[in-house]
């Protein structure tokens, strides 16, 4: 069994560690990296479809879900939603 | 186009400070942010609200902005390219998405400042609040990926970069050729 090609690590940051008789298959690093991704994505958006897509406020406060009525009038809360 | 090694330098100084800065300011946010979701005391509260609106205006989006401008000048003032190597694609991508969630997440921050800089806000409105702690942890955690991608650099090309590659071989391979022939030549 051969080993796999290494790389010459210079150090000095530049380009030197390019890649040499690389193919133009993905590699086995990126698969499974955006498959993690993907499984980590799908866990967060399905259980927002399951709650009505909310993403807004309280969503991960620890101190309830929505903000005390007694506040401000005219304080609205940004769309992006916290977390 | 390809920066002199002397540029080179120079922005790489720059990238680093910007890039490892942003992971810093958001590990100090990460502190304040972990007060105001854990304190029940009406002046921490107010005091980390406001901290995070200043440090999150004043320190990470700009730092955030500065890393993504200073990996794009790298990128391309360099051979890596920007679309040639997996490892320079993905952490674009995420550095982009890191700066898009920090923008959005900004408005709920200045949101949060705007409450505690009211003298009117009682305490029971401050621990209502929440934090943006999820946010600031995976936020954290994406950084570091990026981070340990741009120092690991792992192998992998992608189809573009690959054909560029092979263009550049033949271009070489013409020149010396067409060296060979003037040598040869009486």
């Amino acid at each position: 069994m051969t080993d796999p090609p290494t790389y010459t690590d210079t150090g000095d940051d530049t380009y030197e560690r390019f890649d040499r008789g690389s193919t133009t298959g993905m590699p086995r690093w990126v698969k499974v990296s955006a498959t993690i991704v993907g499984v980590l994505a799908l866990l967060v958006v399905v259980p927002m479809l399951f709650s009505g897509g909310a993403h807004g406020p309280g969503r991960h406060s620890l101190g309830g879900d929505t903000p005390s009525a007694s506040l401000a009038e005219g304080q609205v809360l940004p769309e992006g939603g916290r977390g | 186009m390809i920066m002199p090694p002397r540029l080179r330098k120079f922005a790489l100084a720059a990238h680093v400070t910007s890039s490892v800065g942003w992971i810093g300011a958001v590990a100090g946010y990460i502190a304040l942010d972990v007060a105001a979701a854990t304190s029940r005391d009406a002046q921490t509260l107010r005091a980390a609200y406001l901290a995070m609106g200043l440090i999150a205006w004043y320190v990470i989006v700009p730092l955030a902005l500065a890393s993504l401008l200073t990996g794009l000048v790298m990128s391309l003032g360099t051979k890596w390219g920007l679309f040639r190597h997996y490892w320079v694609l993905i952490s674009l991508l995420l550095t982009i998405v890191a700066t898009a969630v920090l923008l959005v997440e900004t408005q709920t921050i200045g949101y949060f400042a705007n409450i505690a800089a009211d003298p009117t806000t009682s305490g029971d409105d401050l621990r209502s609040l929440g934090s943006t702690l999820v946010h600031s942890v995976g936020g954290t955690v994406v950084l570091i990926v990026i981070l340990v991608l741009n120092v690991y650099k792992p192998r992998g090309m992608t189809r573009y970069g690959w054909r560029k590659q092979q263009e550049q071989r033949r271009a070489l391979q013409r020149s010396k050729q067409d060296e060979q022939r003037t040598v040869s030549q009486p």
